[in-house]
């Protein structure tokens, strides 16, 4: 026990003079891709207390530039080979651009407590790429060599120009690399997946497809309701018919009043809409029970419903803000990838149970559990939605 | 005559209410199992305690006997951290809020080595121990920081592989973006955390980064390095000028039992700090600060005139003074 404190404090002994010594002088490092002609990794050292010592650096910093590149470019060279950038996986080279060596003293320099800070400025013109398209799409990496002794940690921010906001990564002593940093947020979010690399590439076919995906998201998973309406469309009747003449009309209504309350002609909170969607639902199953044909007056309810949901959806589109300068599309796209989750919803009741529409008992032992089961379901969430 | 008949009516009604019914039980029954949502009301101070002491390093970092970081509950929902000066000089503070879902911490200390200073098993610890005590799981945390200074994200990186963590970033526009702040350092915004009312606005003057944080639950006033028991180094006299003031002016708006913050360098004599790089102070005031205190430094700010070195009861001015000049012989 003793002999454990003893290491342990002999430990801490000696990391505290680290600590210390590197706390404010901490290296920063600044990537700047914004410009594809001029890319640049700046970096800000304390090097006279790293690459140089404190007397030869103080010697340089009163000297010309001409004196200082002299005395600076061995360290420099030191920090260059230290200092691995990648771009897509391929090492690039560094050349130094501009420097600027500050200091107040020498007891300044000497003292850790003090940081004199020297800024280097490295252009890394020549990435091996095609075009900026190409930089946009490219990811970028830094790594600090094991050998190599910075003050720690180093700060790394990277700043590309298809994204909004920087980068930051922290380096240390024990952890030397950025790792690849997607220089477009578009591909920082899709990752490096089989299939989120296949959703970017269609999503750059087709640039309204996440609008389809987040329509589809509406009803599947996140628009059980809407899923649960479908379905009482769908337990009307065994004939296939029925069941497109319903989903048009649903599909045109809800259409229709999902463009106009997007564009703000309609509005009805969703404290009215949401009890009256669940009593929708209730609606539907009560008349599957009671009259099994499509009749005419079905058509008016399927479209008026229809015209409800809408507004549903339009409810939760409005927390998604629809892009200005792509409005339309966006809206449409949003409207097919409701109508593909529709689809959706209508094949996999087919394949879970539309192969026994022929079976005698098939109304008896399906269609009308399921119906009831629907009526009931729209019955709790009306309590639910109106009263609870 | 539909699918269904007159003697099934009541069938039929029957299974539409037992399905209902099923329903509705199951959600009261799920909502009664779900943890209580805590409240963090705003009308009455939540109170909390602070410890007679904190750690404060040793003579010797061999005899130091305190662990890597000191874990103060103020209250249930509040922790306030520091880091042992035996490992590093700046025995630096460290917050974790807690609101319903979420945690928040704010600064990593000035140690990235986690076998040296474990600050995230430290945290994934406290977070535990509330969720048990909470009955909630799988909390988010939000990973953020009172300013961009390196003794304040020096662990940074061991959340960043954590799940369920949203690390706030270390550039100026990160943090902002986060915070919601399009307009710094005038803006100020309201940040709920999971039910909790933080105000946040810019405080630069220390550094052009630097956010103060008001918990309106406990009345708490968070004001990072620009406001402390010790050295105030500003880079930015004008800019800190502006900073202590509109907190005063906060403070006459709001309810504020302490201001809180991350170091302690004075000693408990008036005017007196530790030598810069101090590892031992067994003589440390209490970190907590008071209004006086404040009204004492937005005095300062209008006799001060030139950069220089200002001495007052509990806080020393660095006022634009390089670096070199503020270590001790």
């Amino acid at each position: 026990m003793k002999l454990k404190k003893v290491i342990c404090g002999l430990f801490l002994l000696f990391t505290t003079s680290i600590a210390q010594a590197h706390l404010l002088n901490m290296t920063n490092l600044h990537l700047d891709t914004t410009n594809p002609d001029a890319v640049t990794l700046r970096v800000k050292i304390d090097l006279g207390q790293s690459l140089l010592s404190p007397q030869d650096y103080w010697r340089t910093v009163n000297m010309g530039s001409r004196e200082q590149w002299v005395n600076i470019e061995p360290s420099v060279n030191k920090l260059l080979d230290g200092l691995g950038i990648f771009v897509n996986g391929v090492a690039v080279a560094a050349n130094l651009e501009t420097w600027s060596l500050v200091a107040a003293s020498l007891e300044a320099i000497e003292n850790p407590l003090s940081p004199q800070m020297a800024e280097l400025t490295f252009n890394l013109n020549n990435l091996g790429l095609e075009s900026s398209t190409a930089l946009a799409n490219a990811s970028i990496e830094l790594r600090i060599a094991e050998w190599l002794e910075v003050p720690w940690p180093a700060l790394l921010r990277i700043d590309s120009a298809s994204r909004q906001l920087p980068v930051s990564r922290l380096l240390t002593s024990s952890d030397r690399s950025s790792r690849s940093v997607p220089l477009s947020a578009d591909s920082a979010i899709a990752g490096s997946s089989f299939a989120a690399k296949l959703a970017m590439e269609f999503q750059g076919w087709i640039p309204g497809l996440s609008w389809v995906a987040i329509g589809f998201q509406h009803i599947i998973p996140w628009g059980l309701d809407h899923i649960v309406f479908v379905l009482g469309l769908f337990f009307l009747s065994t004939r296939l018919s029925t069941l497109f003449y319903q989903v048009s009309c649903f599909t045109v209504a809800h259409s229709l009043s999902l463009g106009l309350a997007t564009l703000g002609m309609v509005s009805v909170p969703a404290s009215i809409v949401e009890p009256l969607i669940a009593a929708s639902i209730i609606l539907i199953a009560v008349d599957n029970l009671c009259s099994p044909v499509l009749s005419r007056w079905r058509f008016v309810v399927v479209t008026l419903f229809g015209l409800l949901h809408g507004l549903g959806f339009a409810s939760a589109l409005s927390e998604l803000m629809l892009p200005a300068e792509n409005f339309y599309t966006a809206l449409l796209m949003f409207n097919l990838g409701v109508e593909a989750g529709q689809i959706a919803v209508l094949v996999l009741a087919f394949a879970a149970v539309g192969w026994l529409r022929s079976w005698t008992a098939y109304t008896e032992l399906v269609a009308r559990p399921a119906t009831v089961t629907i009526a009931g379901v729209g019955t709790y969430w009306l309590l639910k939605r109106a009263i609870f | 005559m539909g699918l269904i008949k007159h003697s099934e009516k009541l069938r039929t009604i029957a299974g539409i209410a037992t399905v209902a019914s099923l329903l509705l039980v199951f959600d009261v029954a799920f909502s009664a199992m779900a943890p209580a949502h805590l409240a963090f009301p705003l009308d009455e101070r939540a109170p909390g305690e602070f410890p007679d002491a904190w750690i404060h390093g040793s003579k010797s970092a061999m005899d130091n006997d305190d662990p890597a970081v000191q874990v103060h509950a103020y209250n249930e929902h509040t922790y306030i951290l520091r880091e042992n000066k035996a490992i590093n000089y700046e025995g630096a503070f460290m917050y974790l809020f807690f609101g319903n879902e979420v945690a928040m911490l704010i600064d990593q200390g000035s140690t990235s080595s986690p076998a040296l200073f474990p600050l995230r098993e430290v945290v994934d610890e406290i977070i535990d121990g509330w969720e048990e005590r909470n009955g909630q799981e799988d909390i988010e945390l939000i990973v953020a920081n009172s300013h961009l200074h390196g003794d304040h994200y020096a662990a940074w990186n061991q959340f960043v592989d954590r799940p369920n963590t949203v690390m706030v970033g270390l550039t100026h526009e990160e943090v902002m973006a986060f915070w919601g702040i399009d307009s710094y350092p005038q803006q100020i915004v309201n940040f709920n955390l999971g039910g909790r009312e933080l105000v946040v606005t810019g405080t630069p003057g220390h550094q052009g980064s630097e956010l103060a944080i008001y918990d309106g639950w406990t009345d708490l006033l968070y004001t990072g390095d620009m406001f402390y028991r010790g050295r105030l180094y500003l880079e930015d006299w004008d800019a800190w000028v502006a900073s202590i003031r509109k907190l005063r002016s906060f403070a006459d708006q709001n309810p504020v039992v302490h201001l809180v913050n991350n170091h302690i360098e004075m000693t408990a004599k008036s005017g007196v700090d530790y030598p810069v790089g101090t590892t031992w102070q067994p003589s440390e005031p209490p970190m907590q600060m008071t209004l006086e205190m404040l009204d004492q430094a937005v005095e300062a700010s209008f006799e001060i005139e030139e950069p220089g070195i200002y001495t007052y009861d509990d806080f020393l001015i660095y006022n634009q003074v390089p670096w070199s000049y503020t270590t001790d012989p």
